[in-house]
């Protein structure tokens, strides 16, 4: 009769990394079975010797760029790692001294996750006349508590500082862009415009007072006093689009292109996991391959937007970061 | 744990953290276990479960061939290997049995002789625990996909029952009749729930994206139609709310009444403050939800922080309901999860799919203690040096 196997948990620690430190201090754990059919605790972990250095700086490197995927496989043993603290021994671990710049924001935290992806937004394919849009998706691909990066945005948004749009294709697929680069880029397309009038009047004075999504028939009447030829004009000018008879969504002028490119890099992207063998790709392998021509807008802005909508699962192995399509 | 009963001891601490704070160490390790049992009774997929709440010692389930079964969860035996049997059921030999399936039972609140089911054969009806009677049986013209009675009330004995049409109809138990009609969903209704906390308050999903809530004592509409989006609730039109984006197929109150989880076909799970309809914008992930129906889910009680448990295909994902982490998923059945309830007497999950089965998923944390006749009787030869030779060889 085997007895219970001994837990060996082979962890090492990063390096310490100044930006973006969303890792937990679970570290890399060595890629484990998941428990089989009604398993017996103890049975789940293999054992795994320690990964060699240059390799595991290989996958350190990835975990920085997806800190967000570092997420055990083996869940039954993060319930094990939460039973101390219910009963309050909590242990308390040093954090390394991190160096925090106030611009910036907090390291691991939203603000500092849009502006990094915001450098990953291909400006000159649109010749400056779109703001750099990143998706919430690839938010929670660099913060990896899902309520809290929902949580900061909210307060971003609140501040005024990014505005949230939907972006037609997908209900839940929602679009973050700075305030600023926004009304610079409204202002640029419809300059000369007859519709600029109503342009100018929207931006100066719904755009800060009212920092949601979408606007309704009263709100636009009565609180900011637009006529109906003046919205028309709006939507005209692709500031606003029809959500349901009398309310609108906020919008992007000339997004169209953008989501067109985005749709179609998106299925690429997917496409080149699923028709890999077993349906898996390990990530610094897909990150190396060429991309298809279909894929205008980059394959790392991809793969943080298919890793944080869970369009695939993310494992930790030895080798790195495994992507591979769920099952259902 | 020796801390905790020490501090109780001694009067430094509440009796009853160490009570939340053990029943937290249980749900944590749940998981199935070898010695329990649910017997096998139902031919088709289980369709839904139910815990009567004075005991927590019956349980119901109702499946898709139209019977329903009550089991005896208490294990009196000595042992630790123990299969909850069936007490009675309703089968298919049944005079009254439903003719579809069954899609929701509900043990009556206040005690065990009585129970309600509904159908999809278009019925509600009120069963006699101890003859197995109809005691009422309510006709309805379309499909029943569910019904609620609520746990708390003593000023009414209202049962919220949703159809495939978009009218909420609340059926009284003491007149025999349908009392009350809810308008202003657009599509079927696939799960009602009372709220623990207050009499009259009932929140309705439907079809057609929308979560409402209702005090059944207004003439006038809805209190809240719950928007995901929070948005500004000057708007006169609330039409345009949505709770998700896809069909609403679940909902739960939290055993305190204060929140009220949702689950929806766009494979997301949603969190809300029952007083205001505010969205908490807890972010649990991607809850994937394939279920044309209902889909019944339940949340912890009694512990320190409430987990709320989710079928997730053929698992259920487990996670910490004001956190929104996923704690593990719990892989065991073959099927489909269609349902799961919480015992929370004893923190275990009893969970039925589509392949016919209830599983057990019981707290492990210990091995168990070897007894004292075992070991006497077990043998000291190492079986290494046992002999392997035996008389009837000898003979050729």
């Amino acid at each position: 009769m085997p007895g219970p196997a001994d837990v060996v948990r082979v962890s090492a620690s990063p390096p310490p990394l100044p930006t973006l430190t969303g890792l937990r201090d679970d570290k890399l754990t060595p890629f484990s079975s998941s428990p089989g059919l009604g398993g017996t605790p103890g049975e789940t972990v293999r054992h795994c010797s320690a990964p060699e250095d240059p390799i595991f700086r290989f996958s350190s490197l990835h975990s920085y760029l997806f800190p967000g995927t570092i997420k055990s496989r083996d869940m039954s043993r993060k319930r094990h790692h939460l039973v101390p603290e219910t009963f309050g021994v909590k242990r308390r671990r040093k954090r390394g001294l991190v160096e925090s710049d106030p611009l910036r924001g907090e390291p691991g935290s939203a603000r500092a996750a849009v502006s990094e992806l915001m450098q990953l937004f291909p400006r000159g394919l649109f010749e400056d006349a779109l703001p750099p849009i990143v998706l919430r998706s690839q938010v929670y691909s660099l913060v990896p508590d899902r309520t809290v990066a929902d949580r900061q945005l909210k307060e971003l948004q609140e501040q005024g500082e990014i505005r949230i749009v939907q972006l037609g294709f997908d209900l839940d697929a929602h679009g973050i862009i700075f305030t600023e680069d926004y009304r610079t880029r409204v202002l640029k397309a419809c300059d000369g415009r007859p519709y600029a009038g109503a342009v100018q009047k929207f931006l100066a004075s719904v755009l800060p007072a009212c920092g949601d999504l979408s606007f309704q028939q009263e709100q636009m009447t009565q609180t900011f006093g637009f006529r109906d030829s003046e919205i028309t004009h709006l939507v005209n000018a692709g500031v606003l689009t029809v959500r349901d008879a009398g309310s609108w969504w906020l919008a992007v002028p000339g997004a169209g292109r953008f989501i067109k490119y985005f749709v179609k890099g998106r299925q690429a992207v997917l496409g080149m996991v699923r028709k890999s063998k077993y349906r898996e790709l390990l990530l610094s392998e897909l990150l190396g391959r060429r991309a298809p021509a279909v894929v205008r807008l980059g394959l790392t802005y991809h793969v943080h937007d298919l890793i944080g909508a869970q369009l695939v699962d993310c494992i930790s192995t030895t080798s790195g970061t495994l992507l591979r399509l769920p099952e259902t | 744990m020796l801390g905790f009963l020490s501090a109780r001891q001694t009067g430094l601490e509440d009796p009853l953290r160490l009570r939340r704070a053990e029943s937290t160490r249980r749900v944590l390790g749940l998981e199935l276990n070898k010695d329990r049992d649910v017997e096998r009774i139902h031919g088709g997929g289980i369709n839904t479960l139910d815990i009567e709440p004075v005991e927590g010692r019956y349980m119901l389930s109702g499946g898709s061939d139209g019977v329903i079964v009550l089991y005896d969860l208490e294990n009196s035996s000595r042992q630790s290997y123990y299969t909850c049997k069936a007490v009675c059921s309703i089968g298919r030999d049944h005079p009254d049995v439903h003719r579809y399936s069954v899609e929701t039972v509900q043990w009556y609140p206040h005690d065990t002789g009585m129970f309600t089911s509904s159908s999809f054969d278009k019925t509600l009806k009120v069963w006699d625990t101890n003859t197995l009677q109809t005691a009422d049986v309510f006709n309805f013209e379309e499909t029943v996909y569910s019904h609620h009675m609520s746990p708390v009330s003593t000023k009414h004995c209202l049962v919220a029952v949703g159809t495939r049409g978009p009218k909420v109809q609340l059926c009284d138990l003491k007149s025999g009749s349908c009392s009350h009609i809810l308008q202003g969903h657009r599509q079927e209704i696939l799960a009602v729930s009372w709220s623990p906390r207050h009499d009259y308050i009932l929140a309705t999903a439907s079809a057609d994206s929308r979560v409402k809530l209702w005090d059944v004592r207004r003439a006038s509409g809805c209190l809240i139609t719950l928007d995901q989006h929070n948005g500004k609730k000057s708007q006169a039109v609330e039409s345009a709310n949505t709770a998700h984006n896809g069909k609403v197929n679940g909902l739960c109150f939290t055993s305190d009444g204060l929140h009220l989880l949702t689950v929806g076909t766009d494979n997301r799970m949603r969190l809300w403050n029952s007083s205001n309809g505010e969205n908490t914008l807890v972010n649990y992930g991607k809850v994937c939800n394939n279920s044309k129906k209902g889909l019944k889910f339940t949340v912890s009680c009694g512990c320190s922080s409430e987990f709320v448990f989710v079928p997730y295909g053929s698992t259920i994902a487990v996670y910490t309901v004001y956190s929104g982490e996923q704690i593990t998923m719990l892989k065991g059945h073959y099927k489909t999860v269609d349902c799961c309830v919480f015992q929370s007497n004893f923190q275990e999950l009893y969970s039925g799919s589509r392949d016919c089965n209830i599983l057990a998923w019981v707290p492990s944390l210990y091995e168990p203690v070897p007894d004292d006749d075992e070991t006497a009787t077990k043998s000291q030869l190492n079986p290494a040096f046992e002999d392997a030779w035996s008389s009837s060889d000898e003979g050729g």
